[in-house]
């Protein structure tokens, strides 16, 4: 449930190079290049960030939304820690301290979290953060009925107990809740002075991680409170703050916040040079790709979550390619076989074996918007391997041969659902060929209407054989990939696959992710993690098609743009300056 | 059976005849005059033609894709770039011998290929919604305009009910549930062409028949009055045999004038639908999802935009005026 949200987000964007990218978690900037990375710029002016679809929430504990973590987090909502602006992978990964003192001091096997909230760090209205702030910020994720869309891995990790019939927290939210429930949050969460302590119930060894990945645990003002009618609220802590209100189908406009006090912060962080910061909403792909390539008037000074799309890239040339960037996104495509139906372990080899992954990339724009990919975890992320999959053009001969030894009817007919855009249809049509090259004979079921894929392909009763699905981490860490997708005991149920859309059942996997759930040791975790991706290469449980690969252009005014990890691979807006 | 221009003037225009030539004087009957009036018209000529062509295309293009003459799915990726977006290499959209209309970017399929055998599936669809949307306007148009009274009513009531749907919204809310439902009569699923064909035809038949309802209407009005029409009622003729025997022949004219209007009108409404994510996905080709994918690279690739926008400009044009030389021809009287 934690990362549906994202999934869904995922999907549409990948497959149509177009609609905004969700989830969050760590990026890479491989072949990232900053133009004017190193020139200083100086505040002042007004920066324009383009987007294509409304935002859902403004809420910090309803973001999930890849781009708009990293937005807020470098203009308006502060967390105890957060990632540094940086172009090295490995340090802008890494949580610094933010709101808190430090990173974080666990104990208890890493089961209890202690952090010290700043001295003199400010709401906009001029009221001093508080422990209880942050501890009311955190109550309301258990509110799963009014706070929807957000993150919450912390129902199941704060000591709270369950309820015996629902399995969820006796604990529901500040809005509403049993004093049974309300006493076992308060033991769960307490406050002493400015220190916070949160207990867990099983080790969570990349907490902070977590904290500075998400904005679940960030402060929130009680009084601001008004539940779903906060959705677009924005009451900041931050550098900025919102002018106004903000307007779900045309944005808003960030202004300084003049109870911000840089000296609590760190030009690590953010440096927060231009005055004002527009977002504009409901510009196509091409629209923005149309006015970044003009750069007149305000659109020297904007930049973009939008790539590029492919029919554009032979225009951009000379002058203009000096303002694009290519960044390696966190996000990955992969294909799941349905184990209810193809049950027989070498015909999952063949199919494998004949992935074009090659004509996947090439049908979907080339190297400027996919790379091959050789394992569900992102290179940027902690845990991935490289020698997993062979990705490459396939072997058809291999996956004949393994088709023969299965004693299966040749050519094996299956059917490959996925969500169909024009870009994605002629990717489907090139795993098509490949496969049938192999000895499959393929019935490509595109889906259409995309808002609704992910509840069709969670069915447990579907009919494909073969499912198309995208993913990205929501911290940078292998637990948040090959365990929610793959682990069966969440996810399958008796209505629903869950995140397990290939109904996947095995528990020499699911013992290796309790392993690496309760270890407390960030490497250890990482190797039993390791182990259990190679299980499910093993079992093909998976096969990995894409890196997705971000091809943005911004405009010639803008100073020190960067894509870091740290933005998920979008623009970061930390160092951004328009002077 | 024709006759040469200058004689047919003479037969219009000069009373009494020349009866040095019996032939040019008898045996003409009215669609004998409608066919030299359609014939002398150069521009509908030409248009008639041109759907002509496009037509026996269309019936040839399953044939040669059996034969392996044409293959719209075989992909030919390493005529692309992958470094510009997958464009083809080749300059002009790929233009060589292989692929005389270039290849698409992305999968390097044979452009030629793909439109011929969209053409197929763009024609199949738009002549199969025309006829269930005459069939069901002729069937209800007689009926309402023979029987008069409440039944009229209704069925005109029925009319601007239709009308006044937006159909288009229908189309799209109901496109996931439709082709589903679909499916599960049909074989196939998904991008399949079957069942997204099938719901396209059903909702541009169930939409489209009100006006050709309307137009059928008031003609039957007419003939209802005629005296051949009364010797069948006295002749105790059944009401089946009045609608379908007596009535129907006299509306060829219109029907076929309605018919060749409200092609050009589905072939557009199909591109249209494309361009909203209804009807048939590719890989299965139409000249809609086509013309859809390629308006992206009208700068990059403007080969690949020229030709589907072509060909869907001349069939349209050509269906208009093809339908409007044939209502000049049947109907030489009515005011343009």
């Amino acid at each position: 449930m934690a990362s549906y949200r994202k999934k869904m987000l995922a999907v549409a964007a990948a497959a149509s190079m177009s609609v905004a990218l969700a989830a969050c978690g760590g990026g890479s900037d491989n072949g990232s290049k900053s133009p004017g990375g190193s020139s200083d710029s100086a505040k002042g002016g007004t920066l324009y960030y383009y987007i294509f679809a409304a935002l859902e929430h403004t809420d910090p504990q309803r973001t999930y939304v890849g781009r708009d973590i990293t937005n807020w987090s470098r203009t308006v909502y502060r967390s105890l820690v957060t990632f540094p602006i940086s172009d090295d992978a490995k340090v802008s990964t890494t949580p610094v301290p933010d709101l808190a003192t430090d990173t974080g001091q666990s104990s208890n096997g890493a089961k209890t979290w202690k952090f010290t909230v700043k001295d003199g760090v400010k709401w906009e209205d001029g009221k001093p953060i508080t422990c209880e702030d942050f501890k009311y910020g955190a109550s309301r994720v258990f509110a799963t009925d009014i706070i929807t869309g957000g993150p919450n891995y912390i129902i199941t990790y704060l000591d709270i107990p369950e309820d015996p019939k629902t399995h969820l927290p006796i604990y529901t939210g500040p809005y509403q809740s049993s004093p049974e429930g309300k006493a076992a949050f308060d033991k769960a969460i307490t406050c002493d002075g400015n220190t916070i302590t949160y207990n867990f119930k099983k080790p969570w060894a990349d907490f902070p991680l977590a904290v500075a990945s998400l904005h679940m645990m960030d402060p929130y003002r009680a009084d601001k409170d008004q539940g779903d009618k906060s959705n677009y609220q924005i009451f900041s802590n931050g550098p900025y703050k919102l002018e106004g209100t903000w307007d779900k189908q045309k944005g808003g406009t960030l202004v300084r916040n003049p109870n911000y006090d840089p000296s609590t912060d760190s030009t690590d962080i953010r440096k927060a040079l231009p005055d004002k910061i527009t977002f504009d909403i409901g510009k196509t792909a091409e629209q923005i790709t149309d006015q970044m390539i003009a750069d007149s008037g305000q659109d020297k000074f904007a930049v973009t979550e939008r790539r590029v799309p492919a029919a554009y890239y032979s225009q951009i040339t000379g002058d203009i390619a000096k303002r694009a960037v290519t960044v390696t996104s966190p996000y990955t495509d992969y294909v799941v076989p349905n184990f209810k139906r193809m049950t027989n372990l070498q015909v999952r080899q063949a199919l494998a074996a004949s992935t074009d992954d090659t004509g996947w990339v090439t049908a979907g724009g080339g190297e400027k918007a996919y790379e091959e990919s050789h394992d569900i975890v992102n290179p940027a992320v902690k845990g991935y391997q490289s020698d997993l999959f062979p990705a490459g053009a396939g072997d058809p001969e291999k996956s004949k041969q393994l088709l023969q030894q299965a004693g299966v009817q040749m050519p094996y007919p299956i059917t490959f659902t996925y969500p169909s855009t024009a870009t994605a249809d002629k990717q489907a049509a090139a795993l098509k060929a490949g496969w049938e090259k192999g000895g499959f004979k393929v019935t490509l079921n595109g889906v259409a209407n995309q808002d609704a894929y992910y509840t069709d392909i969670q069915k447990p009763d579907q009919k494909a054989d073969v499912i198309w699905a995208g993913w990205g981490a929501d911290w940078p860490s292998a637990i948040t990939v090959t365990a929610p997708l793959f682990d069966s005991r969440p996810n399958l149920t008796k209505n629903s696959n869950g995140q397990d859309y290939g109904a996947y059942d095995s528990d020499e996997f699911n013992a290796l992710v309790d392993q690496a759930q309760n270890a407390t040791d960030l490497d250890q975790q990482t190797q039993f993690l390791q182990q259990a991706d190679q299980v499910l290469a093993k079992d093909v449980a998976y096969i990995p098609v894409d890196n997705a690969i971000f091809y943005f252009l911004h405009g010639s005014g803008v100073k020190n743009y960067m894509n870091t990890a740290a933005s998920n691979g979008f623009p970061d807006l930390g160092p951004v300056g328009v002077k | 059976m024709s006759l040469p221009e200058s004689q047919l003037e003479r037969l219009e225009t000069t009373v009494p005849v020349d009866v040095g030539d019996p032939e040019a004087v008898l045996g003409k009957s009215p669609t004998q005059l409608a066919m030299g009036r359609f014939r002398r018209d150069k521009l509908s000529m030409a248009a008639f033609v041109v759907v002509a062509v496009y037509s026996v295309g269309a019936v040839l293009a399953p044939v040669m894709v059996k034969l392996n003459v044409i293959d719209p799915l075989k992909l030919n990726q390493n005529l692309l770039d992958p470094s510009l977006g997958s464009i083809p290499k080749a300059k002009w959209g790929g233009i060589s011998l292989a692929h005389p209309l270039g290849i698409v970017p992305g999968t390097g399929t044979d452009l030629l290929s793909r439109l011929w055998y969209g053409v197929t599936f763009s024609l199949t669809i738009a002549l199969a919604a025309s006829v269930l949307a005459i069939v069901i306007g002729t069937v209800l148009g007689i009926i309402g305009g023979f029987t008069g009274g409440w039944t009229d009513s209704v069925i005109g009531r029925f009319v601007d009910l239709t009308l006044s749907f937006p159909s288009t919204l229908m189309l799209l809310a109901l496109s996931a549930t439709g082709v589903a439902l679909a499916a599960k009569v049909l074989p196939g699923s998904g991008s399949d062409p079957l069942p997204n064909g099938f719901y396209e035809v059903l909702v541009l038949g169930l939409f489209g028949w009100p006006p050709i309802c309307r137009l059928i209407r008031g003609q039957v009005l007419s003939i209802r009055e005629r005296e051949f029409i009364d010797a069948a009622k006295l002749l105790g003729a059944s009401r089946r045999r009045l609608y379908f025997k007596e009535i129907l022949p006299n509306l060829w004219a219109p029907v076929l004038v309605s018919f060749t209007l409200t092609m050009p009108a589905y072939i557009s409404a199909e591109a249209a639908l494309s361009y909203l994510g209804v009807g048939i996905h590719p890989p299965t080709p139409t000249l809609g999802n086509i013309l859809v994918d390629s308006i992206n690279y009208s700068v990059a690739d403007f080969t690949y935009f020229f030709f589907p926008a072509l060909l869907i400009a001349v069939i349209v044009v050509s269906f208009n005026l093809l339908g409007d030389g044939l209502r000049d021809a049947l109907d030489p009287k009515a005011d343009r």
